[in-house]
């Protein structure tokens, strides 16, 4: 039991102790305001206590005890014997609760009635049981049909289905489980149990499991049954009773509650939809306007496709909006579960709803309302108080004390330094000018144009997917004059910064901005003719002086067109904090869920990279925090023990190295076992028992990258769904990223991922082979050198040669793309190699022979082309052919 | 008898009883690649069903009555 | 290191906030009630108050009100907390020198959050 249930229960004997005693006093003194307060206080504290944990049926009766001695202090009930004998009885029960509680940790289902009508009884000795507070306590018991959720069998059903039974439940058809495991035996009395489960009527789903405990065919027994029948279906009562009463101990039979079925379902492997999206949709549905909602999710419908997790979920906020309007909690809970594509836990929601079926009070939505914890939000919030704050009418507010101007002060102080925005002399001087002015207008002034300011910086991060900032500095980007252009942009940059005019921010449609740079792509392209012209010029058309011409006028197209590509690179540039800002909340629930307590935290969310390069990284990142949490980090009871904070930390940071960004994730929690992994890669035959031998601790680390790798022995929902950190190194180097791993077993794992900060322009060396040319990613070349024939040897029936004094295997290009051709070599007998790093190690690729290198446009695959691996796409060259580029990653 | 058995295909038809499944099992370790055609069965004994579980044959046809086919449909994809 | 005052009469909400503020590498000190809370806060500064409503002898909004009519102390930021979420014990909170009024259970990394603003933790 953790510290805090002790402390709990320790305090609320006090409490049931000393209520009791008070009563006891009140019997001899009824008036007694100062024990009637007293006693107020007592039930208000346990309540709120009780509040801290997981316990409806206390928090429901001390709540209505509550209530009750609110009204009997204020004088709106008068204390009698039948009151008091009616908290005695509350009281008893919170005591057996607590007996309960000290045992089993919780409550069980069978005090939900009890609980239930002890607070109706209570609350009628308010005289006014319509009153508001009492509408959402007053659960009839009938209503509160103790559905025990963790009995309910997980349902994985198409959707089609899945909506049809909802609806039924709905409409009010009781939608039955049920399961049927006949005895070995079953055959031998006669019995043919398919045909019982055929006699079920309006069966709308079934499924028939068979666990064959012979491990051959050979040994199978047919007359022994092994069979085991699922259904659902919405055949009355009494008609599935009196088919199955001569097997009630072999069939299990559960009505399923309508909201079991909201279930979503699809592809995951999609963005999540953006944050701005799903607060609009709560705001919505908070305000009540579902025909906005319904608008919106349609709209957002229409754009996602459909076989989509999150746009399964869409369709079933739809659907709860349709039939259950009332049910705010569990349209909202759908509506988050966007965020973290984690389906609801109706088993805990539904404890906060009274019943499906009834009007869910509105207040109740307000309260369980979860405020999103993202630092902005928060930071927002708290402003919006100060300001509330400042602004409190005077004949309310009374006269200003020095401690709380210097309160609001220190609290809008602290607000900016968290979220890294320095106002210290600003916030100073405010205070000072309303400390003499004894005036709360200073410190408003301030706090109103600080926010103009910071939502103008943050404003980037939220403008999401659909548009993306170009400073105006960008118009007159640096053509020509550098020098001057440079300082003059600076010197208005700084003057944007300061002066009080706003910021010159242009936002444009990114679309417009996609555009622009594949006009500019095609400029740098088509600039590439310009040289062959000029050679055509000279050597066709013999005009020397024309190809002149054309060179210089290429030199000044071409640097024209390099600074165009620069200054679109730099608009496309998104700050990463574009993907930070989903993980509180997704970290947030998902701790919760796996009952871990994670502090979260994020660093250098200024950090920028291109559009796409932040984009692609969303999905490996989240599979990389995932599986921090569910595997990475231990449970609080594990830490403690472990000597740790119970809280882990999980910290990601991006920062800019060099031209490429670096973001890590670092968990505090157990690390990775190297010699667990090295078992399991061999036991998964992905290293031989030799390198099992020698394989040094940080290799062996690295194995979780390895295709078809994963630890999990179980597949969770969370990080499980059998993909292993092999899809998130894929996902990374295919957008030309590198991704490694850091271990100390006990202290925990740093994972780092490197991309570069643009992708749109790749330098590649153009090589030959069996007639063909390709492109080869430069950032993967080390070298090119020409390998004699003599010097090749076969080692293991593997070409290879020592360069350097270092082994490097050789593959032949043709070999690789399945040509079954030699390749060429030049006059002296030698190979043209390429040496490529490929996962930290050379191979040395043999091709017919090497040309110039060249900046290009890479263009992905798509269509049919783009599911080949080896190739990470084609460009257009200045002649106007294509080249394709290979993935030596892929094709080794 | 129900199950008439071919070269390479089990035809069943109408009510395939308990009885059978022995024999079905046995036919299908001499065939391991024999189909079976359902076109007029409407039921087949749940000892059958298991061993049809164990196999998952080929369906060359399938059953005319809707609702085995829906059972089988859960069964043998 | 941090230092914060939990003033809550309930031993089980002053380790609940103690457990999560510790946790998070704050340093924590408990009053049970104003009075102790304002004979705490004469001898030792803090930087926030994380403060009860209902409590016995002098309730939170007294100890704020007594508390900001202080000189010559750190007049740090006081995150209110109570059952109640009414506007009017808000605004009653807000007067009395409150800087943020929250409604209970708090929930641990709501709180964190607002710690980390209020005392200006870059997280």
């Amino acid at each position: 039991m953790n510290n805090l249930l002790e402390q709990f229960l320790s305090e609320g004997r006090d409490f049931l102790q000393g209520i009791a005693e008070k009563l006891m006093q009140l019997e001899n003194n009824p008036n007694s305001t100062p024990l009637m307060t007293e006693l107020f206080r007592f039930v208000h504290t346990l309540k709120g206590n009780s509040g801290l944990f997981d316990f409806p049926e206390m928090t429901r009766v001390l709540h209505a005890s509550e209530d009750l001695m609110d009204a009997v202090r204020n004088g709106r009930v008068n204390y009698s014997q039948e009151l008091a004998d009616q908290l005695l009885e509350a009281m008893d029960f919170v005591g057996i609760l607590m007996d309960e509680i000290e045992v089993t940790e919780k409550i069980g289902t069978k005090h939900a009635i009890p609980a239930a009508e002890l607070a109706k009884a209570l609350r009628a000795l308010l005289g006014n049981p319509e009153s508001e507070t009492a509408v959402i306590e007053d659960i009839s018991p009938k209503n509160n049909a103790v559905i025990s959720w963790a009995d309910l069998p997980s349902l994985k059903l198409p959707e089609s289905i899945a909506e049809k039974l909802y609806r039924y439940a709905i409409d009010g058809d009781a939608v039955f489980w049920l399961e049927y495991k006949p005895e070995s035996d079953s055959f031998f009395k006669g019995e043919d149990p398919f045909f019982l489960m055929r006699q079920v009527r309006d069966t709308l789903w079934r499924k028939v499991v068979f666990n064959n405990v012979a491990q051959t065919l050979e040994e199978m027994d047919a007359y022994s049954c092994q069979l085991a029948f699922q259904l659902l279906t919405i055949a009355p009562e009494e008609e599935l009773d009196d088919l199955l009463r001569y097997v009630p101990d072999e069939t299990k039979r559960i009505e399923i509650p309508a909201l079991a079925f909201v279930k979503p379902q699809g592809n995951e492997d999609d963005h999540p939809i953006d944050v701005e999206f799903i607060n609009n949709a709560l705001i919505l549905l908070d305000v009540g306007d579902f025909d906005a909602l319904t608008h919106a999710i349609n709209t957002m419908l229409e754009l996602s496709a459909s076989e989509l997790w999150s746009s399964s979920a869409l369709r079933w906020v739809l659907r709860l909006i349709e039939s259950e309007p009332d049910n705010k909690i569990a349209q909202q809970a759908l509506l988050e579960s966007l965020q973290t594509l984690i389906a609801p836990d109706w088993s805990e929601i539904a404890q906060t709803i009274p019943s499906t079926n009834t009007t869910t009070n509105s207040s109740t939505s307000v309260n369980s309302q979860v405020p999103d914890d993202s630092l902005l939000l928060g930071f927002h919030e708290v402003m919006n108080t100060q300001r509330e704050i400042l602004s409190l009418s005077p004949h309310l507010s009374g006269a200003w004390s020095e401690g709380r101007l210097k309160a609001v002060a220190a609290t809008l102080l602290g607000c900016y330094r968290a979220v890294n925005h320095d106002y210290e002399s600003e916030t100073d001087a405010a205070l000072q000018l309303a400390l003499a002015e004894n005036s709360p207008a200073p410190l408003l002034a301030l706090l109103e144009s600080s926010l103009a300011d910071i939502s103008k910086l943050s404003e980037t991060p939220k403008l999401e997917q659909a548009e993306l900032v170009a400073e105006s500095a960008v118009q007159d980007a640096n053509f020509g004059r550098r020098a001057e252009d440079v300082t003059a942009v600076a010197g208005r940059r700084s003057e944007d910064a300061t002066a009080v005019t706003p910021n010159k921010t242009l936002k444009v449609d990114q679309e417009k901005v996609d555009r622009l740079m594949n006009l500019i792509g095609e400029m740098v392209v088509a600039k590439n003719a310009l040289p062959y012209l000029a050679n055509r010029a000279e050597t066709v058309f013999g005009v020397r002086e024309l190809a002149r011409e054309i060179k210089s006028q290429y030199a000044v197209i071409n640097r024209v067109a390099e600074e165009m590509q620069d200054t679109i690179m730099q608009v496309r540039m998104m700050p990463v904090s574009f993907i930070f800002q989903r993980f509180p909340r997704m970290v947030r629930d998902i701790s919760r869920k796996l009952g871990k307590e994670v502090e979260l935290v994020l660093e250098g969310e200024s950090t920028e990279a291109d559009k796409n390069i932040v984009e692609a990284l969303s999905d490996p990142l989240i599979h990389i925090v995932r599986n921090s949490l569910d595997h990475g980090l231990e449970s609080p009871e594990i830490r403690r023990t472990a000597g740790k904070n119970a809280m882990g930390k999980l910290l990601i940071r991006a920062s800019q190295e060099s031209d490429r960004v670096l973001i890590e994730i670092i968990d505090d929690g157990k690390g990775i076992d190297p010699d667990v992994i090295k078992n399991k890669a061999y036991e998964k035959g992905l290293i031989d028992e030799a390198t099992l031998e020698r394989i040094s601790d940080q290799d062996a680390v690295n194995l979780v990258f390895a295709a078809g790798f994963s630890t999990a022995d179980v597949i969770s929902d969370l990080s499980g769904r059998g993909v292993g950190m092999d899809v998130v190194r894929s996902a990374v180097e295919k957008v030309n990223g590198t991704v490694g791993i850091e271990s100390v077993v006990g202290k925990g794992t740093r994972l780092y991922l490197s991309l570069p900060l643009s992708m749109a322009v790749t330098n590649v060396i153009i090589i030959e082979s069996d007639g063909q040319i390709f492109g080869v990613p430069m950032d993967l070349v080390v070298e090119t050198v020409r390998v004699k024939r003599s010097q090749i040897r076969t080692i293991k029936q593997k070409q290879t040669t020592v360069l350097r004094g270092r082994i490097v295997p050789l593959l032949s290009l043709n070999d690789l793309l399945a040509r079954n051709v030699e390749p060429l070599t030049n006059e002296d007998d030698e190979f043209a190699t390429l040496i490529v790093r490929v996962h930290g190690e050379h191979v040395g690729i043999l091709v017919d022979n090497f040309r110039e290198t060249v900046d290009i446009i890479l263009k992905p695959m798509t269509g049919i082309l783009g599911g080949m691996s080896g190739y990470s796409g084609a460009a257009l060259l200045g002649d106007g052919s294509v080249l394709i580029v290979l993935n030596p990653r892929e094709l080794i | 008898m129900a199950i008439e058995y071919k070269k390479n295909l089990a035809v069943f038809s109408d009510f395939v009883g308990v009885e059978e499944a022995e024999a079905l099992l046995e036919w299908f370790l001499k065939n391991p690649k024999g189909k079976i055609n359902l076109s007029d069965c409407v039921h087949i004994h749940a000892s059958s069903l298991q061993v049809l579980m164990a196999i998952k044959p080929i369906i060359s046809v399938e059953s005319k009555d809707e609702d085995l086919k829906l059972w089988l449909n859960t069964v043998l994809e | 290191m941090k230092h914060i005052l939990v003033i809550d009469d309930a031993a089980t909400v002053r380790l609940y906030h103690r457990n999560i503020l510790e946790g998070a590498g704050y340093q924590v000190d408990e009053a049970i009630n104003g009075i102790e809370a304002l004979e705490k806060v004469l001898v030792q500064p803090y930087d926030l108050f994380i403060v009860d409503v209902n409590m016995p002898k002098l309730d939170g909004y007294g100890f704020l009100r007594e508390f900001r009519s202080q000189k010559d102390v750190l007049q740090s930021p006081a995150i209110m907390v109570s059952t109640e979420s009414g506007t009017n014990d808000r605004t009653l909170g807000y007067v009395a020198g409150a800087n943020l009024y929250l409604t209970k259970p708090v929930k641990p990394n709501e709180l964190l959050s607002y710690v980390r603003l209020l005392i200006g933790d870059l997280a």
